[in-house]
């Protein structure tokens, strides 16, 4: 504990990875990227209230690191993080659904935009005070450590969240007590119209160092990249080494939210991050390897016609209902519950 | 309105009010011939032995013909009047909305509170009656319950008082007329109870017959349940008459008429100077005390205000009269036809009587005792019923719990 | 049954539970080795070990926070404050995680957060306050306030097996000045109202310290029938009770020992105004402390608390009313 273990920015394929697992990798990236540009239109159609937010251009980062988690393992999920809950196995239409405020959202109208957790899938869902979940995240893991489980948590978090207190709190707690943490600075350069400059005045990734952990850089758009980083700090947290900062570099494409045109971000910066689209980096890569990835990308569409029909078809929360499910005064026990894990390394994990 | 051919006549008569009246008498019309008049509008003011009361029309129209002029007393059924009429229909009766809602402030300018006036609206009572110990005189819980405590349930009444009709003036008058006489006449319902009286002595074989009661249990039971000490008597009486029905019964002419299970029981209430009625608690052994408490104050209430409809006065099986306040102890009642018997109830005296105890040792002690006078038509039991009537009447209040 | 501070049923309560389920632990400042500022997990350290037992950073949102995590994985975390003044630096994850989570994504938080609360000793503004009423106002948390020995174990045992985020005030000035007989072994009391002394003429509603307060001005004023309602669980309040009294006694005296505005006793006005207002025969009254920070110097207190003396002068306002 105490020493500096920064690492160097890793990039590149993963090898663990088989091709079945890149093929998932890229279809999860479109697949949350073919749901937020439709839940878009719907929002432009008047079909989502309030406002909505999307991650274009960050789809590796949650795709990538929530790919190397176990059944086991419990994730809390930040806002452009929707690959995240993709990976965990939560379906499409209940997406739509949660953005339309209908009952068959995961939150039944009670929460919106990607303000949830499948608690079925091992998920919390975020608050908007950020970085909230990354104390949760912590709890977790230091129930896991209390209880000798080979299982590890990981939550995400962007530039913007470092400034704040909670940062802080979570960072020293993990390290205090080395819990089986995983930390992803979601780092897309702007927190709203905040530049990164306006946010801190030292990387964060550095801060791991002095909270008594290792830190790593990775390049947020390379979905491979997320993932190995993300399994080797898992299995370090499995192996009791305690948690792991990842800083992950991408660019957040759109605005804060949609009513937002990011006027404040230089065009020249967008062009820039547009030729490192994480979708077609993995596309590139696939291609390459002979596969057929137009196929794989109307196969997706066709999901995401299907989700929309899906969702559009069912009823608004009744509301009567609205002032239901303050209070659990069940008996059975309701905690996450694992979730799904495509990666081809946790075959023997899944039931 | 003009007569059409369409119009009918109604004939308006004199209304039976009470079983025993046989006639009545018109005091005034208020209406005269040719006057629009409406549904349950009044047309005249009649007066019979037991009430005074308004005649409403039965139909909306205009009276065509008056029958009986002011003053004569006619049978019960004679036509008064006919109002002409094109409503074939029972017309919708007149809107009587009681538009005085009860606030929280008074016309004394006093103001109550939420549940003060909530207990007063329940029981009756006029709060302006009720003293105040709260600041400023303010009326609070503690002292309108007190003021019910109290008997005082209608308030600003005099204490419920029953009298009965026997009772005689209190000074006779001299041979001499004195000089600061009044020669004022009786009222008319003076006259018609006399009449009613005088009838009863010619014709029951009218007898009396006392016991004394030690109401010490009674006492104590109405200051628990807050209602005076007539409600548990009557409880008393109302159990003895269904033990001995043959007193609750009617004799029309030679006719003998016994109720076995159903006590309807009139209370002879005072009317001051004017004279006194005697409303009727229908089905009053289907009571408990503190319903005969709630019916009796009511009752009372609308004798006073000249408020009683004629079934409040009609159908009476038995009766009893309370005038027990001036402390009399003992009365002759006369009963009231065409029942067969009438329970006098007098004053509560303290005595010192003999008690005895358990284990048979005889002590004074003192006790309040009251004496019950129960006055019976020979010509439907003998002496020995009605005394075995007032022993259960005894046995029962002497062991009220 | 064993006679016990309130404190020592505090202890009690949790080493219970501890015993009897494994998936329950403490975790604050200084509660370990030192056994807690007030001494309620003394000893706890030599029985649970470290690990259940849990000396905390200094971080009172990490505190509750990482309980919350811990909760949804199947741990029961008891969280010490160690004054609840400091509650305000973990407010956002007991408000905007903890109580919302059910709501939201039908994932319970089975935490309980003990407050040691209320002033009487110099404590000053920061080691005084009784902040239950931010609690009463944030939808999902569950707020209970014993005020004897024997409810502080049994409320505390089921603020720890109620599913839902529970906030236990647990008054400091009654650590050691209130005992009573409490039964051994495990008891949950329900999050229901009690009275504490039964009358006819006037309730004085109250909970925590102030119970005790309340019972000594009604014990002083020997000539009214002053009935005593502990209300014990100020979210959700018992309003079944609480209206019971008042439609009985019909004039209702409030004692809260904190600030007065939207504080527990205005709720309990509220609901009295809003359904019992037909058995009223008095102004439902007040005695709170007033809006400002509790002061340091001993008359300055005295001057802002609830006493005895102000209960009993109100009380007597409201009688002669």
């Amino acid at each position: 504990m105490g020493a500096t273990k920064t690492a160097a920015t890793s990039t590149g394929p993963a090898t663990s990875l088989t091709a079945a697992d890149r093929v998932a990798l890229l279809r999860y990236m479109l697949l949350m990227r073919g749901i937020e540009e439709r839940a878009m239109n719907l929002y432009r159609q008047g079909k989502v209230p309030g406002s909505f937010y999307d991650g274009f251009g960050q789809e590796a980062v949650s795709v990538g690191s929530a790919f190397a988690m176990s059944p086991r393992d419990r994730l809390c999920i930040l806002h452009r993080d929707l690959g995240a809950h993709l990976v965990r196995g939560v379906a499409p239409s209940r997406i739509l659904s949660q953005y339309m405020g209908r009952e068959d959202g995961i939150t039944n109208g009670r929460d919106g935009n990607v303000h949830f957790g499948d608690r079925t899938k091992g998920c919390v869902g975020m608050v908007s005070m950020l970085p909230d979940m990354m104390l949760v995240a912590t709890g977790m893991a230091m129930a896991f450590k209390m209880r000798a489980e080979p299982r590890c948590a990981i939550t995400w978090f962007g530039d913007g969240s470092t400034s704040r207190g909670d940062f802080h709190e979570a960072m020293n707690w993990a390290g205090v007590q080395q819990l089986p943490v995983i930390f992803v600075l979601e780092n897309n350069q702007y927190a709203y119209s905040t530049p990164t400059t306006s946010q801190f005045a030292v990387d964060p990734v550095e801060r791991a160092a002095s909270y008594g952990f290792e830190g790593h850089k990775v390049d947020g758009n390379d979905a491979e990249a997320m993932f190995e980083a993300t399994r080797v700090a898992r299995e370090r947290a499995l192996a009791g080494g305690g948690p792991t900062l990842i800083e992950a570099e991408t660019m957040r494409m759109h605005g804060h939210a949609a009513h937002d045109d990011m006027k404040y971000v230089p065009s020249e910066q967008v062009e820039e991050w547009r030729k490192k689209d994480p979708i077609d980096r993995q596309m590139a890569r696939l291609t390459e390897q002979g596969v057929d990835v137009d196929t794989l990308r109307g196969e997706v569409q066709l999901e995401i016609d299907a989700a929309t029909d899906q969702a559009l078809a069912g009823p608004m929360p009744p509301p009567q209902s609205a002032a239901d499910r303050v209070f659990y005064e069940g008996e059975e026990d309701l905690l996450l519950e694992d979730g799904d894990a495509p990666y081809s390394g946790f075959a023997e994990e899944r039931p | 309105m003009s007569s059409s051919n369409t119009e009918t006549l109604v004939e308006v008569t004199m209304p039976q009010m009470g079983v025993s009246v046989s006639e009545g008498t018109i005091v005034e019309w208020t209406k005269q011939i040719g006057d629009e008049i409406g549904y349950e509008e009044t047309i005249c003011l009649i007066s019979t032995d037991k009430i005074d009361t308004d005649l409403p029309s039965p139909v909306a129209g205009r009276v065509a013909e008056i029958l009986v002029e002011a003053g004569t007393t006619v049978d019960v059924g004679t036509v008064l009047a006919k109002i002409a009429t094109d409503a074939p229909v029972d017309p919708a009766p007149a809107s009587n909305e009681n538009g005085a809602g009860v606030g929280g402030s008074a016309p004394d300018g006093r103001r109550y509170s939420p549940v003060v006036s909530r207990i007063a609206a329940e029981h009756g009572i006029d709060l302006s009656q009720v003293p105040g110990a709260g600041r400023g005189g303010r009326v609070r819980k503690q002292d309108v319950l007190a003021f019910l405590e109290a008997g005082g349930s209608a308030g600003g009444e005099p204490p419920l008082h029953i009298e009965s009709p026997y009772r005689p003036d209190p000074e006779p008058a001299a041979a001499a007329a004195p000089t600061d006489s009044s020669t004022e006449g009786l009222s008319r319902m003076r006259r018609s109870i006399g009449r009613h009286m005088k009838r009863s002595l010619e014709t029951a074989a009218t007898c009396t017959t006392w016991i004394e009661v030690d109401v010490g249990r009674i006492e104590a039971a109405r200051r628990r349940m807050g209602i005076t000490a007539l409600p548990i008597l009557a409880r008393c009486v109302i159990d003895s008459l269904r033990e001995h029905p043959a007193l609750n019964a009617w004799m029309e002419g030679e006719e003998y008429r016994r109720f076995d299970d159903r006590v309807n029981l009139g209370i002879a209430v005072s009317l001051g100077e004017d004279g006194l009625i005697v409303p009727v608690i229908q089905e009053a052994h289907t009571l408990a005390p503190e319903g005969l408490a709630r019916r009796i104050t009511e009752l009372a209430r609308a004798a006073r205000s000249r408020e009683l409809r004629p079934d409040d006065v009609a159908d009476a099986t038995f009766t009893i009269t309370n005038p027990g306040q001036f402390g009399a102890i003992m009365a002759t009642p006369i009963i009231n036809l065409p029942q067969v018997a009438i329970l006098d109830v007098e004053a509560v005296v303290k005595r010192a009587v003999v008690v005895t105890d358990a284990g048979g040792n005889d002590s004074i002690a003192i006790r309040p005792i009251c004496i019950l006078g129960l006055s019976w038509d020979h010509r439907a039991l003998d002496g020995a019923l009605a005394a075995q009537f007032l022993a259960a009447v005894k046995r029962r209040a002497e062991s009220w719990d | 049954m064993a006679t016990m501070t309130y404190l020592q049923a505090i202890s009690d309560g949790l080493r219970t539970e501890m015993r009897a389920d494994e998936r329950v632990f403490v975790m604050g400042e200084d509660i370990g080795a030192f056994g807690g500022a007030f001494k309620v997990t003394d000893g706890f350290i030599e029985e649970f070990g470290a690990a259940r037992v849990m000396d905390t950073p200094l971080a009172e949102s990490g505190i509750v926070g990482t309980a919350v995590g811990a909760a949804v994985v199947g741990l029961r975390p008891v969280c010490e404050m160690q004054f609840s003044d400091f509650i305000s630096c973990g407010f956002d994850q007991l408000i905007n995680v903890a109580g919302k989570m059910y709501y939201r994504q039908g994932l319970p938080v089975n935490i309980t957060v003990r407050l040691p609360s209320g002033g009487g000793f110099s404590g000053g503004p920061f080691h005084s306050q009784n902040p239950e009423a931010w609690f009463m106002h944030s939808p999902g948390l569950k707020v209970v306030a014993p005020s004897t020995a024997q409810d502080a174990k049994g409320l505390l045992i089921a603020g720890i097996r109620d599913r839902n985020p529970v906030v236990y005030m647990e008054h400091k000035h009654l650590y050691r000045r209130v005992k009573g007989d409490v039964p051994s072994g495990s008891y949950e009391t329900p999050f229901t109202a009690r009275v504490a002394r039964d009358g006819s003429d006037l309730t004085i509603y109250a909970y925590g310290a102030m119970v005790h307060t309340a019972l000594e001005a009604a014990y002083a004023l020997e000539d009214a029938s002053i009935e005593v309602v502990d209300l014990r669980c100020l979210k959700p309040l018992d309003e079944a009770a609480i209206l019971a009294s008042v439609r009985k006694t019909s004039k209702a005296l409030i004692v809260d020992e904190a600030n007065r505005t939207c504080a527990a006793g205005a709720e309990v006005a509220a609901l009295i105004a809003e359904k019992a207002f037909e058995d009223l025969d008095g102004p439902v009254t007040r005695v709170a402390t007033p809006d400002c920070p509790i002061p340091f110097s001993p008359p300055l207190e005295q001057a802002v608390l609830p006493t005895v003396e102000k209960v009993k002068e109100a009380a007597r306002e409201l009688l002669e009313y």
